[in-house]
């Protein structure tokens, strides 16, 4: 996946997925006083062809029930398919704080609509802010801190434990799967509290957080979107530690 | 040495108990499930006994409950984690003698292993 390249608040190219004139009206004015360039695209797939024409956007705001994809898939497909580490921010309506803290495993933050101007600059400007801070050295989807400071920098327990997190999390996201064909949703929660300290061991939240909600409150209905995300997640991992450490032959 | 028997069965969480423990100087022993962990219970005696709760075949609380009826003695720590509460407390009820969260802190490790081992 390409890390965000720095970019400057002002001159930020915004793309926004909103289908009510009058909310795209209001993002066009805030635009405007900021110095954002904002492009509008009339649904997710219209997205998602700027991003292959373009792929130089610095944010993504997307409303959750898009049309005809929803907000999370574009958001997933943007990562996983197109590898932009884009920030999304996803637009809704009021929505339980249950249903909120599960959004933010899939986006950067929430704006919730109607649309408060005060509160989009500012949520915008967090979000950007955060993105800017990503460097293209560094990679957001695992860090070694944890093991580095368990085993004093130990090289062969790092690359060891590297590729044990590879074999094994593959391993139980087929078993996963399996479980899932098989409508075994207490296994899928005994599974997911299993690996969820692998994640948290590379310091992915995203990870952990999806595995805590598969294993607490996920109901049954919303498993097979999350073991996808879950996939995502740990494909981008891997796919980074691949790259970084070529000589594990990671697979 | 002591000698520690760690039942776990996150491949991730197990190499770096081995390693931190080894490291502190203890011989440490693995089970990757319940029943191994019977197994090795059966066979060794240990200074201390580092175990899930969340098992495949023989449950956390089976094997507290066997440890404390056979070898009563020795200290247990509780691997859980965050999420786990009731659980927790249902074995300090069992007569744990401490919990350590996944992913533990290194330092706590050592210093939790090192204040049971130095009580008996």
């Amino acid at each position: 996946m390409r890390n965000l390249q720095n970019s400057p608040r002002d001159h930020a190219t915004i793309l926004l997925v909103e289908s009510c004139s009058q909310e795209c009206e209001k993002f066009s004015q805030i635009s405007l006083n900021e110095k954002w360039l904002l492009v509008i695209c009339q649904d997710g797939l219209e997205a998602i062809q700027w991003l292959n024409d373009n792929s130089s956007a610095d944010l993504l705001i997307i409303e959750e029930d898009a049309s005809p994809i929803s907000g999370y898939q574009i958001a997933d497909y943007i990562k996983t398919e197109l590898g932009l580490a884009l920030p999304v921010i996803i637009t809704t309506g009021e929505i339980p704080s249950q249903q909120e803290s599960r959004m933010l495993a899939y986006a950067e933050a929430i704006i919730k609509k109607p649309f408060n101007d005060a509160r989009v600059v500012f949520q915008i400007r967090k979000t950007l802010e955060k993105a800017i801070v990503i460097s293209p050295e560094q990679n957001n989807h695992y860090s070694l801190n944890y093991l580095i400071d368990l085993s004093g920098g130990d090289k062969q327990f790092i690359s060891e434990t590297i590729q044990l997190f590879s074999s094994s999390i593959n391993l139980e996201l087929q078993n996963l799967k399996q479980v899932l064909f098989q409508k075994d949703y207490l296994r899928i929660r005994e599974i997911a509290h299993g690996i969820k300290p692998s994640f948290d061991m590379l310091e992915n939240e995203k990870g952990k957080g999806i595995c805590h909600v598969l294993n607490s409150e996920a109901k049954e209905m919303e498993m097979p979107y999350l073991i996808d995300q879950l996939n995502s997640v740990f494909n981008n991992m891997n796919n980074q530690l691949i790259k970084d450490f070529p000589e594990l032959n990671l697979k | 040495m002591k000698k520690i028997l760690v039942i776990e069965d996150n491949p991730m969480v197990i190499k770096s108990l081995e390693f931190k423990l080894t490291k502190d100087g203890h011989n440490v022993l693995v089970a990757n499930d319940g029943r191994e962990a019977m197994k090795h219970l059966k066979e060794n005696e240990f200074d201390l006994i580092l175990t899930d709760l969340m098992l495949p075949f023989v449950t956390g609380n089976e094997l507290i409950s066997y440890i404390k009826k056979n070898t009563p003695n020795t200290p247990i720590i509780v691997l859980s984690t965050s999420t786990q509460e009731a659980i927790i407390m249902e074995a300090f009820n069992m007569g744990v003698d401490d919990f350590i969260t996944k992913p533990f802190s290194p330092n706590e490790l050592s210093l939790r292993v090192k204040r049971l081992l130095g009580k008996n």
